[in-house]
Order: C-alpha cells, then structure tokens, then sequence
C-alpha cells in the first residue's frame, strides 16, 4: 500500500469532514466531556472513546460515498 | 462454483471501509488529542468562562444602576469581585511627584507630559537631578504618597520603599532639556 496515497486520502477525508461541520460536532463534544470530567482529568484516550462511535456514525453519508469510491478506485489500481 | 468477480468485489468493499475506518480512527484520534490539548489548557474555556464573567459583571452593573446610588456619576458605578462599589477613578485628586501640584487622576496623563518635558519645551525649568530622579520614581506607581518635591537640585530623596534610591545623585549644575 502506498504510503503517499494514503496520506492524500486522509487529508481529503479530513478536509470533507471539515467543510461538513464534524470536527466542530466532535469538538464540541470533548468539550462538554472535559466540562463534566474537570478538565484536568480529562485524557486522550478519553476523548478518543467520546467520539469513536459518535463520529463513525455521524459522518455524511456523501463524504463516506465519495472517500469509500475513491478508496476503491485506489485499490484496484494497485492490483489486489 | 462462484464467479470470482464477485468475491473480490465483496472483499474489496469490505477492504475499503475497512480502510475508510482506518483513515476515521487516525482523524479521529488527531481531534481527539487537540481537544485534549485544549481542554487541558484551559484554551477554549477562558473564552467561556470570560463570557460567563462578562455576563455576571454586566448583572452586577444593572442591579447597581438601580437608584440606590446614583449621586454623581450614574453609570460609572461598577460593582467589582468583593461586592464594593467605588467611584471611578478619576475623580481622585493627588500630588503630582514631579512638580508638586494637586493633580486630578484623569487629567494627570496629559499634566505629566507638559510636567516632565516629553522633550518639548513646555518645562524648561528641568534640572539634571529631578530628570534623573523621575526616571527612578516613574517606575513606581503614581498614585501613591509621594512627597511632592519642588524643581531644586535638593540632594535629599525621600524614597517611598520603591527599589532603593540612592540618595545622592547628581546634584550639580542645572541642565536644559532640549
């Protein structure tokens, strides 16, 4: 797999989920967890368990078409 | 017998969220400890816990306004954290440091610039040693009691605990300002 593909492919990921307002979404929810945990006591794994079922379900289903196509157009072309 | 195609259509689509989900976890994982990072600096909340501030002092300044105590200055009443309201400060009179008058507070950033020169011409009567004393003096606060000294070349300092002054400075000879 190519490092530099996949790169591009989280980048644009990233930039998409951006423009749709869920990185806010996600921000938004670290924030009312550390106002709840204190924020002291608030750790990155944590977060990361906040958002993980949260963000997988919320991502549009436009930005999953178009990553999930581009995916395996990517794939094919590397011939597996 | 299957049709091969078939087979590696369906794993590829499962590769590929499964690759999507690759991608989600790392992004998320990135939110997650920017996030952290904010929380833990207390990034996002100052801005929060500003506009609560502002919210609380702005309730505070209504229940103030009220006419319990609007004898001169209406609305420069503001009530601060320990519950005390005190006029504002302008109104406060004190003795200019260099020149020895009665300064009101508001009205002392200008008197100073005419009183210590600003390298205009509006002092001329500015001796080397009370140039030299003000720069030790104006590191201090103004608004304190500093005994009002008059524009001699006097070599006793009266220093109010502010970072030791020496006594003698250069108390010879006159100097203009240009």
């Amino acid at each position: 797999m190519e490092s530099g593909e996949k790169e591009r492919l989280k980048e644009l990921l990233r930039e998409r989920l951006i423009e749709c307002g869920w990185r806010d979404e996600m921000k938004t929810l670290c924030r009312q967890f550390a106002r709840k945990k204190g924020r002291n006591n608030v750790t990155v794994d944590d977060l990361v368990q906040v958002i993980t079922p949260k963000g997988r379900a919320s991502i549009p289903d436009s930005v999953k078409a178009e990553l999930l196509r581009r995916i395996r157009t990517f794939l094919a072309s590397t011939s597996l | 017998m299957s049709m091969p195609n078939e087979d590696n259509m369906a794993s590829h689509a499962q590769l590929s969220s499964h690759f999507l989900g690759d991608l989600l976890d790392s992004i998320i994982v990135d939110v997650a400890s920017e996030c952290h990072r904010i929380a833990r600096l207390g990034l996002d909340r100052n801005s929060e816990e500003e506009e609560e501030e502002l919210r609380l002092s702005a309730q505070a300044r209504v229940r103030v306004a009220d006419p319990s105590n609007s004898s001169e200055a209406n609305s420069k009443y503001v009530v601060d954290i320990f519950g005390q309201s005190h006029p504002s400060v302008a109104s406060e009179v004190f003795d200019c440091m260099n020149c020895g008058r009665f300064i009101v507070a508001g009205r002392f950033a200008p008197h100073l610039e005419k009183c210590m020169g600003k390298g205009r011409k509006a002092r001329p009567k500015v001796t080397r040693s009370t140039t030299a004393a003000q720069n030790r003096y104006s590191r201090g606060s103004p608004v304190s009691t500093y005994s009002p000294y008059a524009n001699s070349s006097s070599s006793n300092r009266l220093s109010n605990g502010t970072s030791g002054v020496a006594g003698e400075e250069y108390s010879n000879g006159t100097f203009q300002e240009p």
